[in-house]
């Protein structure tokens, strides 16, 4: 009886070892759910659909438009299991204590990340987070408008150019809008200093009286890929979809430096269900799924193995130019997450750039 | 008349919790500077004074009224003729005509909105032009159904009275018909006019991001720069706005019924 006894807890003590080895038992997630809370038009659904099947469990799947409204929401007492927010989110959230480090022993294929979002800064060695998609900021414009030369020579400063006034779209995000008019004073995208803040203020105040544009944001895909306007600022994957609907199209980098922006799957502190979103960024960064997405949306993929495929020859994003981003350009900035004076003098200033 | 009174609990409760609170809250919000979530209150108005001390937010409430404005006079510009045509129907009719005239608002607002930007990328319009065709469609509706309300329940025996004195039909309609009718019209600007100064998707989606609307500005300061304290004194300033022209119409409607 006694030898029972201690055989039956030397293999309940086994038994757990067992199971941690795999990561997880794929059956014992029947019947959960998992709440996925990500940019909007951001996902292939049919992804999604098979992971439900595959775990045999329910995705309630919801979407926002920004990284400060999700902050905002993060402040509520709602739970989600997985969210994407971009780098510099991430650092706030960091920072704040709202993320749980990641189950590596789940998560174990960070190997597929592709060279250009390794060791990113706001998180080196991937404990909370795992890149999901990443892009520039660009500009795409109607070639048969304006010759290719004439843009990559103006870079940003089309955007001040009153011969386009009436043509172009202007991305309503006030950080994006302070990033191109600091990198086209030859500033950092992420400085403080109130002199070229209001410098900048002031370059945006131009724009908007030389170029007179339309502030929109995700409207600004189709538009552009109806041709409606002769440029747009927009980001990289976007772009990506825009030029491969109308050939007319080109995207452009400018000189002057862009940002390069990452957004990535964490998991938030108070999460109901953390082992499941484990196995959900697993699963997302595994080839299936990254292609699925990538092709569907035309957000650069962060796998190593995706990206070469569809770039490559022969892949669907063959010759975009939008699709790879440039990557390893030393006036290209990631952002960092800016004083809390900031966050909201920034959004300020730029409202009242678009209401004058 | 005690224990129906006792029915309307559930109600004020209703209204205390959800328009009440957070009225005051957006008072408070207003009123206060923001501080590092420790409950001291330190009352300012540093928020109206700088409201009201930019120009571009001047501009920007001007656009708001305007547009509303725009829009009202244009509800009642053909709304009138059209409420007049269907209450000379047979009543039958009438009630098929109403029927018809709600019908669109089963629908959606945002997919109607859509469904216009569609029809307008045809049109090289003005996107003024086009603001106001989608905020007249999405109110008219309102509009005619009170001033029909109105003209319907008139007594016919006025009108016939009236021709018997030898009035003609112009002079009928602008003596007994039009007056009777303006409490119709009050009350469809107050459907019309108000929602239309806070509405912000229409001008959004159909002005092509040319307009910047006092909604777009609240939208603004709490969602993206996270300035409750601002965005809650921009509220507070459209409420009151509201509250100035409810009062105005009410006098409005009071003045003529005595005179009727």
């Amino acid at each position: 009886m006694k030898k029972l006894l201690v055989l039956l807890l030397a293999l309940a003590m086994v038994l757990p070892t067992i199971s941690l080895a795999e990561g997880f038992d794929p059956a014992e997630f029947a019947g959960s759910t998992l709440n996925v809370y990500n940019w909007g038009e951001y996902v292939d659904m049919s992804v999604i659909r098979a992971f439900e099947k595959e775990y045999n469990v329910r995705v309630n799947y919801k979407t926002y438009e920004s990284n400060e409204y999700l902050w905002l929401q993060l402040q509520s007492e709602d739970a989600w299991d997985v969210i994407v927010p971009s780098d510099y989110m991430i650092e706030r959230l960091i920072a704040a204590g709202k993320l749980q480090p990641l189950d590596k022993s789940i998560v174990d294929n960070l190997d597929n990340l592709a060279e250009g979002v390794q060791n990113l800064p706001y998180d080196p060695d991937n404990t909370y987070s795992v890149p999901y998609f990443w892009q520039t900021v660009g500009i795409v414009y109607d070639t048969t408008k304006i010759d290719p030369e004439d843009m990559e020579a103006q870079g940003w400063n089309a955007f001040q150019n009153a011969d386009y006034a009436g043509h172009a779209y202007m991305y309503d995000s006030s950080r994006d809008a302070f990033m191109i008019a600091e990198k086209s004073l030859g500033y950092s995208a992420n400085t403080t200093d109130e002199e070229e803040i209001m410098a900048a203020y002031e370059w945006l105040r131009t724009m908007h009286q030389n170029l007179k544009p339309s502030y929109v944001t995700d409207e600004v895909i189709d538009s552009m890929a109806e041709g409606l306007k002769w440029m747009a600022l927009v980001y990289s994957g976007d772009a990506a979809y825009i030029l491969s609907e109308n050939e007319d199209m080109a995207y452009c980098t400018p000189e002057q430096g862009t940002n390069l922006a990452v957004d990535a799957m964490v998991i938030p502190a108070n999460a109901k269900n953390p082992k499941l979103a484990n196995v959900f960024i697993k699963y997302m960064l595994e080839y299936d799924a990254s292609e699925a997405n990538s092709l569907e949306v035309g957000y650069t993929s962060a796998n190593a193995e995706v990206l070469e495929a569809l770039s490559g020859p022969g892949g669907d994003y063959e010759g975009n130019d939008a699709y790879l981003p440039r990557a390893g350009y030393e006036k290209d900035e990631m952002y960092v997450d800016l004083p809390a004076e900031w966050q909201s003098r920034q959004p300020d200033l730029w409202a009242k750039v678009m209401a004058e | 008349m005690k224990s129906f009174f006792r029915m309307s609990y559930p109600y004020l409760v209703w209204i205390a919790l959800f328009i009440v609170a957070p009225m005051i809250m957006i008072l408070l919000y207003a009123t206060t500077r923001s501080s590092n979530g420790v409950i001291t209150f330190s009352f300012t108005l540093d928020n109206f004074a700088r409201f009201f001390s930019d120009p571009t937010f001047l501009k920007v409430l001007w656009t708001s009224l305007r547009i509303a404005l725009i829009t009202t006079v244009f509800c009642i510009l053909i709304g009138y003729p059209a409420a007049l045509f269907i209450a000379n129907l047979p009543e039958k009719r009438q009630t098929f005509m109403i029927l018809l005239l709600t019908l669109p608002m089963w629908i959606n607002m945002l997919l109607k909105t859509y469904a216009w930007r569609g029809i307008l990328m045809n049109f090289d319009l003005e996107s003024e032009v086009k603001v106001f065709i989608g905020m007249v469609y999405d109110f008219l509706p309102y509009m005619i159904i009170q001033i029909h309300t109105a003209i319907a329940k008139l007594d016919r025996n006025l009108l016939i009275a009236s021709y018997d004195l030898g009035a003609n039909r112009w002079k009928t309609f602008l003596k007994v018909t039009l007056p009777l009718s303006v409490p119709g019209i009050i009350s469809g600007i107050t459907l019309v006019f108000l929602p239309a100064v806070s509405s912000f998707v229409i001008p959004k989606l159909l002005g092509g991001g040319n307009y910047v609307l006092i909604g777009n500005l609240i939208e603004t300061y709490f969602l993206v720069a996270g300035d409750w304290n601002f965005g809650s004194a921009i509220s507070l300033i459209m409420a009151l706005i509201i509250i100035a022209s409810m009062y105005l119409t009410k006098k409005l409607d009071r003045s003529t019924v005595e005179e009727g």
